[in-house]
């Protein structure tokens, strides 16, 4: 007997007609369903040009077929959906090999290959892929029933808006169905493959070794011949035309995913957050940001239905973990319901809760939510589908500021930064005072040229703590021979943080002048110690003119170092540990230089038990440090939080900062934590400087 | 409805300061330049009064040099409709800046005249009161609240020491605004830079008058006088306040 | 120099700005007369009648209250009829309606919040200050044959002793008054505290940022057994009720002991607050006003010095 079996066996002519006629319908569903989607997404606002495709490819082949970001900080995880990932392909292209021999092989070119060892392969191969994803099935199942974590939970931090006030509930209902499903979908498919085995008992079905096993159970318990084959004609149908709803159904449900997913994934920015859009030339008012659910881009639109709520950017955010009323991803979800509900599937087919076409994001989605956000990235950082929440919080606030919806603190901030030039609402001239107790002159760098045009920022200008580690790295550069200069009142506040906050009118204007004073200057490389000024001169001057070598002061004490510049000693033996700054590790991916430079000085290096892409944000960013608090009533803040990890390694001398936006906030949580005198703070080129002492 | 307002440039002071030569004035090097916080506020009221009424015009008026038009551009971005600036100095004492208003204000028959209370450089609280005075107009000084009847409005003067004393005063008035009457609008720097495109007639001054007052010299106030400035870090501070004030209180 | 001063007074007191003008007229001459506009003046005289007024004058006008038109006629037709070289009014609410308008129809000289005045020859020279009190500034008046100053309260201390002044009156023709007065009502009126009956005040201004962070200050208040205190931004911001708020607007108060925690000190709010008996001020701006009124001062960060004294208590 030749190893294949008859796809239709046993069926009527008719059966078969109505068969072909569910596929065409089922196909048809789905199709009107992604065309919706598509054009939902036509509805969003502005065009955006992929470039790089190539590379664009090879990411989204790299990052679907190897797991990449879903492995991330959950191996477990990641495994079990390589198993359903895997599972569900493997089971998928086995229905396409049928079909193509069944539609199109055999009937017009008389060319039948599914049998023989062909069919042993394939039945083997689906038999174990069936299997693995019956078992990544079953793991998320115990994950979601039993184990539960914090992730995967839909606990909010806040509200969410009235016509969505059960959305939480319905996504447990939705997540089961959608788990179910497919678990009924295996297990069908199974039952199907057994009942026959049963029926007809050949011996080559050992090469599908989970249906032969239980097929053969079922005829050890006298389950077989015609009472099988009967099994099997009704479960034929029970798992064909439940495969067929569930294929048309991928458009409306949890399973767009795996549509959005890859397609989020291509269409990532992969500078997303660390280069913000500028507003179109002669923008009104209501061109402004994200107002309305269709001033989104369409990539912005397409993220939110890849949203599959694995909660990792939930987990990861400092905001949600310190009880700021926002969660990335019941923002994204709560988008995702006006979008959808607004102009996408669900408003089509009118179901609740609808949104009125254009709808306006303020009645969703509170201010309060979007000022929580310290756009330090780790949400973007750690999405597996590529959702870019940052840009899309920026967006919205840049709404919110065209309105004047924003505390009144802030407001004050950036008047101040308006007239002054500065946060700090001094008057310009005092921006180089710090120098005055150097006892060197440092080189205005519009008058003269030099090798390094060293821009200070705000903090380090004028905030008296921050002013004895500009002296500290002056002393450096100049025990290291570098030839550097500052731009005294020249400079303005750089507006990284002015930008992130929402206000690109008062960004653009701080840009465009800064770049015309640096373009006057004479320079090779520009040098700060500030990761915010550094992130928006590296990445986004370019945009209004500016481009220039652009350095943070760890990588350039690392280059002194490393050149014998700076003749640094293995002298300093403290315990220490690290904080990573947000705009210098996520936005920048500069990890290393810190490490290395701390290494080098002879510093035992402890590592915080979130570092690097995982650092916790200190809750200054995104101009947060401007506005006022917003935290959890009974919430530690996210630097107090910070220092309380730190304080658990044990026997840490330093805190070592290199931003001196961390050193106002840790110097502040040392004293609010109740921390004193357990652990002390240094940035880092103080310690660079207390160890060139000892050389 | 039409209102005009009365804004100011105002000249802020660092903690540096150098005298011109002839030591009647500040060197200008010294000075930062923004609207004035009051004036912020009596464009808001204004603006909301438009708002109200449905339909009607907010002009700002202010009496100075070019760049005293950067803090008109900050009002007509919040959504003042015109400005006017009349040509001047920046030194004018109040009375004369009154002059200079008058005749904008009797050109432009408005409904409403505001004015901050004060500016915050010179502080003299006095020209909407001279306006008033220079066009006999009904005035009130302070005012805290604002209700629009018909040919009079209802307002809250805030006086000394916590007293609201409630006015009806006949309409065209001069009335001057205090702080904390609204939450001024903010105005985003893409309006600012839009309302470039809006129009600031310039006009020039008639007759000034005599100035009302000159400046004989200014100087850095002798400082803390008494005041015995205690020394070392926050830990000192507190310990000699501990002292200080349980000697005192005694 | 003949001096003519507008007493002052609010539901049937006077004011003590009046009494401190006629010290303040001391320092020019002694030619002083004080002019009282109400509607039953002479009830209000005896209170003017002190050491150093020559003449007191009763203007009888028909409103109760302060109402600006009457004022500023009744002051117009009473400088036509004394012809006085300088005219002394309050830097007052009341005052801003009238003393300007009158100045610049008149023609007269004019300043404001003026707290010192001396004699130059034939010369008057006042002194008032500019840009946020950080400078002042000597003004006379070249171009004026008459004066009007507007005298900043608290400056002088008021006259004393008894007087013996003449009285007489004056009648003046009102055409109107077009700002009439309805009601009185106080804002907050003391719904938790009295700052005014306190001995020991800690006040704090701007310099604490957010109103997060007046808990903090409130719970140390408690501690050091005094009462809390603002300046004008923090009820402007509605953080605090106007009943806590010390300066011209608010409450004037004299405790014993007043800790000023960052602010700056606006002229209005040293009106209110600077006849304490001791002020100590923490500021970080070495230039702020409140040093110059204050007997002890601190440049220090206002956070760090209340963490110190939340230790101490």
């Amino acid at each position: 007997m030749t190893a294949t079996r008859d796809t239709f066996a046993g069926l009527e002519t008719w059966q078969i007609v109505l068969w072909y006629s569910l596929i065409v319908l089922s196909v048809a569903i789905f199709v009107y369903g992604v065309l919706r989607l598509l054009l939902k997404y036509r509805r969003g606002r502005g065009h955006e040009k992929f470039g790089n495709r190539r590379e664009r490819a090879e990411r989204v082949v790299r990052v679907v077929f190897t797991h990449a970001w879903i492995r991330r900080r959950d191996p477990m995880a990641g495994l079990g959906h390589l198993l359903v990932f895997y599972g569900f392909m493997v089971l998928f292209a086995g229905t396409v090999i049928l079909a193509f021999q069944d539609d199109f092989a055999n009937p017009v070119l008389s060319f039948d290959f599914w049998h023989g060892w062909f069919y042993k392969v394939y039945s083997l191969f689906l038999d174990v892929f069936g299997a693995a994803l019956v078992v990544g099935l079953t793991y998320f199942a115990v994950k979601r029933g039993i184990l539960r974590p914090f992730r995967l939970r839909y606990w909010r931090p806040a509200e969410p808006a009235e016509p969505l006030k059960d959305q939480p509930h319905r996504y447990e209902v939705g997540d089961w169905v959608f788990l179910g499903s497919l678990f009924f979908l295996a297990l069908t498919g199974f039952l199907l493959e057994s009942f026959r085995i049963a029926a007809d008992n050949p011996g080559f079905e050992v090469w599908s070794p989970v249906g032969y096993a239980v097929g053969q159970g079922f005829r050890a318990l006298g389950f077989d011949d015609g009472a099988a084959a009967d099994a099997r004609a009704v479960n034929w149908w029970v798992h064909g035309v439940f495969a067929l709803f569930w294929v048309s159904s991928i458009p409306f449900t949890k399973a767009v995913h795996m549509l959005a997913g890859p397609a989020g994934v291509a269409a990532k920015d992969d500078r997303a957050g660390n280069r913000l859009a500028p507003l179109p030339a002669g923008a009104k008012a209501a061109d402004v940001g994200y107002a309305f659910i269709d001033s989104l881009l369409p990539k912005h639109l397409l993220d939110l239905d890849a949203c599959t709520k694995c909660g990792k950017c939930h987990a990861a955010c400092p905001a949600t973990a310190t009880g700021y009323p926002l969660s990335p991803r019941d923002l994204v979800l709560d988008l995702r319901e006006v979008a959808e509900g607004s102009m996408g599937n669900r408003a089509a087919l009118g179901i609740e809760p609808t949104f009125p076409e254009h709808a306006q994001l303020i009645d969703t989605i509170k201010p309060e939510t979007l000022w929580s956000c310290m756009q330090c990235m780790a949400c973007v950082e750690i999405c597996p589908v590529g959702i870019e929440h940052v840009p899309i919080i920026n967006q919205m606030r840049r709404a919110l500021v065209e309105k004047g919806d924003m505390d009144g603190q802030l407001q004050q901030t950036l008047e101040t930064i308006y007239t002054c030039g500065n946060s700090f609402g001094e008057t310009s001239r005092k921006r180089g005072r710090w120098t005055r107790d150097l006892d060197f002159d440092v080189k205005d760098i519009r008058k003269r040229p030099a090798e390094v045009l060293w821009f200070v920022g705000d903090y380090a200008s004028f905030d008296p703590r921050n002013q004895k580690v500009s002296r500290s790295l002056a002393q450096i550069l100049r025990r290291a021979g570098v030839d550097f200069g500052i731009l005294y009142d020249g400079e303005r506040t750089a507006g990284n943080d002015v930008r992130r906050v929402g206000e690109e009118g008062l960004y653009a204007d701080l840009a465009e002048e800064n770049v015309a004073t640096i373009s006057s200057c004479s320079f090779d490389r520009i040098l700060t110690s500030d990761p915010h000024s550094f992130n928006t001169l590296k990445n986004e001057y370019p945009q209004f003119g500016g481009a220039w070598d652009v350095m943070h002061h760890s990588q350039l004490l690392l280059e002194l170092i490393e050149s014998g510049r700076l003749n640094v000693k293995k002298g300093l033996g403290y315990r220490v540990t690290y904080h990573d700054p947000c705009t210098l590790g996520r936005y920048n991916g500069v990890y290393d230089p810190p490490r290395q430079v701390l290494e080098a000085l002879g510093a035992e290096l402890v590592e915080m038990p979130r570092n690097r892409d995982n650092a916790l944000c200190c809750g200054a960013g995104g101009g947060r440090i401007w506005m006022k608090e917003l935290k959890g009533e009974d919430s530690p803040r996210p630097s107090e939080l910070r220092i309380d990890e730190a304080v658990e390694l044990g026997g840490i001398d330093y805190f070592v900062v290199a931003c001196p936006k961390d050193v106002t906030m840790y110097e502040d949580a040392i004293k609010t934590s109740g921390h004193q005198g357990d652990i002390e703070l240094r940035e880092l080129s103080e310690l660079v400087y207390e160890s060139l002492a000892l050389a | 409805m039409k209102v005009l307002v009365a804004v100011k440039q105002v000249a802020v002071l660092g903690d540096e300061v150098e005298f011109t030569e002839d030591e009647r004035e500040v060197d200008p090097d010294y000075l930062d330049f923004a609207l004035n916080e009051w004036d912020s506020y009596a464009t808001e009221e204004a603006l909301r009064l438009v708002e109200a009424a449905g339909s009607g015009e907010v002009v700002v008026v202010t009496v100075g040099d070019e760049d005293a038009e950067d803090c008109m551009r900050r009002c007509l971005a919040m959504g003042a409709d015109r400005g006017i600036r009349v040509e001047a100095v920046r030194t004018l004492d109040p009375i004369q800046v009154a002059r200079a208003l008058a005749e904008v204000v009797q050109s432009e028959s408005p409904d409403l005249v505001f004015a901050g209370v004060q500016s915050s450089d010179s502080v003299q609280a006095a020209t909407g009161g001279a306006l008033a005075g220079l066009l006999d107009m009904p005035s009130v000084a302070v005012v805290t609240k604002i209700e629009l009847g018909e040919g009079k409005a209802t307002v809250n003067r805030e006086l000394e020491g916590g007293l609201v004393d409630v006015v009806e005063v006949d309409t065209p008035a001069v009335i001057t605004i205090q702080t904390g009457i609204n939450e001024p609008r903010y105005a985003t720097l893409r309006a600012i830079k839009q309302a470039e495109e809006k129009e600031i007639e310039v006009r020039q001054p008639g007759d000034l008058g005599p100035q009302a007052q000159r400046v004989r010299r200014m100087f850095v106030p002798p400082k803390g006088e008494g005041a015995e400035m205690l020394d070392g870090g926050a830990a000192e501070v507190a310990h000699r306040i501990q002292e200080i004030v349980q000697e005192k209180l005694a | 120099m003949s001096i003519l001063i507008v007493a002052e007074h609010r539901r049937g007191k006077v004011r003590p700005i009046t009494l401190e003008m006629v010290s303040a007229a001391k320092e020019l001459g002694d030619e002083t007369v004080v002019a009282v506009i109400a509607k039953d003046p002479a009830t209000l005289a005896d209170q003017v009648d002190v050491e150093g007024v020559r003449e007191i004058v009763c203007v009888k006008v028909d409103p109760e209250g302060f109402e600006n038109d009457v004022v500023r006629e009744a002051l117009e037709q009473l400088i036509s009829d004394r012809e006085p070289d300088v005219v002394l009014v309050g830097f007052s609410i009341d005052s801003m309606g009238f003393g300007p308008a009158l100045a610049a129809k008149l023609g007269l000289g004019f300043a404001s919040d003026v707290f010192a005045l001396r004699r130059d020859g034939d010369d008057l020279v006042a002194e008032r200050s500019f840009y946020g009190s950080k400078v002042n500034a000597e003004l006379d008046f070249p171009n004026s044959e008459r004066v009007l100053l507007m005298i900043r309260p608290t400056a002088w201390p008021p006259a004393e002793g008894e007087g013996a002044a003449i009285s007489a009156e004056l009648d003046v023709t009102i055409s109107g008054s077009r700002a009439r007065h309805v009601d009185f009502h106080e804002v907050a009126a003391s719904e938790d505290v009295d700052i005014t009956g306190a001995d020991f005040l800690l006040s704090v201004g701007r310099g604490v940022g957010e109103k997060e962070n007046l808990g903090q200050f409130e719970g140390l208040a408690d501690k050091m057994g005094a009462t809390l205190s603002v300046s004008r931004p923090l009820v402007d911001q509605g953080w605090m009720p106007s009943s806590r708020q010390v300066g011209q607007s608010g409450k004037t108060v004299k405790p014993k002991v007043y800790l000023a925690l960052g602010i700056s000190g606006a002229v209005q709010h040293l009106a209110g607050m600077k006849t304490s008996g001791t002020i100590i001020a923490i500021n970080t701006d070495p230039e702020a006003a409140i040093f110059n009124v204050a007997h002890y001062g601190a440049v220090a960060d206002l956070f760090e010095v209340a963490e110190e004294l939340e230790k101490l208590y």
